[in-house]
């Protein structure tokens, strides 16, 4: 089981512009997530979300605190789906899989698995070109469950995408994660998105500071069937408005 | 009310035959080779030291085919010939690796870029025929003159393309690389590689070019044999029909390497562009018998 352990961590990039303030994208932040679970990160743009997760990814350094990810005693393996699919556009779909694996014909026979997963298993020779963004999408999505990671980050995957492709996609998502039981970080600004697919939402203020911390037990995971409470004990509806006061079956943490 | 009927405009129609063959890429090529051939022809009424094409192509002829000039001398093509190109293919090599490498160093390392980059500038600004005099003075009269100022005359103009690519690729592409741990030599090769390969080709043509120019100034200074020893032998014996024969030579060489080589493989590697994106619904409809 990843566990992914975050003290007092805190980001600051340089300013934008030459005698400008310095850019505080994330502030302080402490947070420990354990165990097979699906967690959102949510927020309003700028607040640091995908900051954080390329900090976990080794992408960017912290200025301050320390975050690791761990399976056990050994470094967490990582895989990690992007707004944008991030293909290589002169490799084949195949390839492409097989550009974050180093085993030879047993990963290629995984990473057809995965293909099949999302119904893609007739693009393995096409470029990324020749598929539409949907499916673009879609073969990151394979991509990163293939590594078969120990924590998967998604940073905002179905934002580019139009309404109905993206439902479509949140599907697949939920059917491989079902499957697969990975730890899932997922950074969106979709509140329903994130009710729909996580066990625990984390709220993230402007400035990059925790605002909510918010425990969902009750499967299935319908925004229509899922009351939450907050940890500040606010009660939510599935569209993030605060509502009336919610039957007792919301879990408060902390 | 009833709205007046509005007068669809007949399609234009197409150019008949020849026009179509003239307007066409291949039309417009040889019609630009007829052009130069017939002005070069009108330039011999001018100036009659001019030699003409027919004159001129009666000298390659015996040239190729090793017949007699007049008694003087016998034609040797292919042994000058064969002699400049592995001298070129040598000098080359070593220009276009050199370049590759620190093109990649300049592109991805800041510090290189400070310590490498005004340098291989200056380089570049550097004509091809101080390299000839260069490795001549350097070398003398040997095999090593002509390769070297190959090398040197073609290195920063694949050095500073290259550099360009790879500080011009996707930092999404190179995060994504980051984040899946993708090894070293395997980024560089799926990655690095392909993402440049504009830039490496463009850098290749300025090289074979320059290259080619350099090859031919240092024989003509201090070559024993080749192309540009050739060139030089007729200017020097001023026959000027052999003198135009070897520049000709020279000038298709150049012209066959790029159409020939550098187009096809350019093609190649950039087949992925050429990919027109699928109709999965069409094939969904073709499977069901729709």
């Amino acid at each position: 089981m990843a566990r992914v352990a975050i003290d007092r961590l805190s980001k600051t990039f340089p300013p934008p512009t030459k005698g400008g303030d310095p850019v505080v994208a994330i502030g302080d932040i402490s947070l420990d997530v354990e165990g097979n679970v699906f967690v959102s990160i949510v927020g309003p743009s700028g607040c640091g979300k995908s900051t954080l997760l390329n900090i976990l990814s080794g992408v960017e350094t912290p200025t301050r605190g320390s975050a690791s990810v761990t399976e056990g005693d050994r470094p967490a393996h990582l895989g990690y789906v992007f707004q944008d699919a991030r293909l290589l556009p002169w490799r084949t779909v195949m390839d492409n899989m097989m550009y974050v694996r180093d085993d030879g014909d047993a990963g290629a026979a995984k990473a057809a698995l995965y293909l099949d997963m999302v119904g893609l298993s007739h693009t393995h020779d096409m470029f990324p070109g020749q598929l539409s963004g949907g499916m673009q999408q879609r073969v990151g999505i394979a991509r990163a469950f293939s590594v078969e990671p120990d924590l998967l980050l998604m940073d905002e995957p179905f934002s580019h995408l139009d309404a109905i492709t993206a439902r479509s996609l949140r599907d697949h998502l939920q059917e491989l994660w079902s499957a697969t039981r990975k730890t899932v970080l997922f950074v969106t600004h979709d509140v329903v998105e994130a009710v729909q697919l996580s066990d625990r939402i984390i709220v993230l203020a402007p400035g990059g500071r925790i605002f909510d911390d918010i425990t969902i037990d009750l499967p299935p995971r319908s925004p229509r069937q899922k009351p939450l409470v907050s940890r500040r004990g606010w009660p939510l509806r599935a569209s993030g408005r605060r509502g009336p006061p919610p039957p007792s079956r919301g879990t408060r943490r902390r | 009310m009833t709205a007046a009927p509005v007068a669809i405009p007949e399609a234009p129609t197409p150019p008949g035959g020849v026009r179509r063959w003239l307007n066409s890429p291949v039309g417009a090529q040889v019609t630009a080779a007829v052009v130069f051939i017939g002005a070069w022809q009108l330039l011999t009424l001018i100036a009659p030291r001019v030699p003409g094409p027919i004159e001129v192509m009666q000298f390659l002829f015996v040239e190729i085919t090793g017949g007699s000039h007049g008694g003087i001398v016998r034609g040797q093509f292919f042994e000058h010939f064969a002699i400049t190109l592995q001298r070129f293919s040598l000098g080359l090599f070593f220009g276009f690796v050199s370049g590759l490498l620190v093109g990649i160093l300049i592109g991805s390392s800041t510090l290189a870029r400070a310590l490498l980059n005004d340098t291989v500038l200056v380089l570049l600004t550097m004509p091809a025929f101080v390299w000839a005099f260069l490795t001549t003075m350097w070398f003398g009269i040997t095999w090593q003159a002509p390769v070297l100022t190959v090398a040197f005359a073609s290195f920063p103009f694949v050095a500073i393309n290259v550099a360009q690519g790879v500080r011009a690729i996707a930092p999404e592409l190179r995060h994504m690389s980051t984040a899946f741990e993708v090894g070293r030599w395997k980024h560089f090769r799926h990655l690095t590689v392909p993402a440049v390969a504009g830039y490496i080709f463009a850098g290749l043509r300025f090289a074979i070019i320059i290259g080619w120019n350099g090859i031919l100034l240092s024989e003509w200074f201090s070559g024993q044999a080749g192309v540009g020893f050739r060139t030089r032998y007729w200017f020097d014996a001023n026959r000027y029909r052999g003198f135009v024969g070897w520049v000709i030579v020279f000038i298709v060489f150049i012209v066959l390497v790029d159409r020939v080589i550098l187009n096809r493989l350019q093609a190649r590697a950039f087949r992925w562009r050429d990919q027109k994106e699928v109709d999965f619904i069409e094939i969904q409809e073709q499977q069901v018998g729709l």
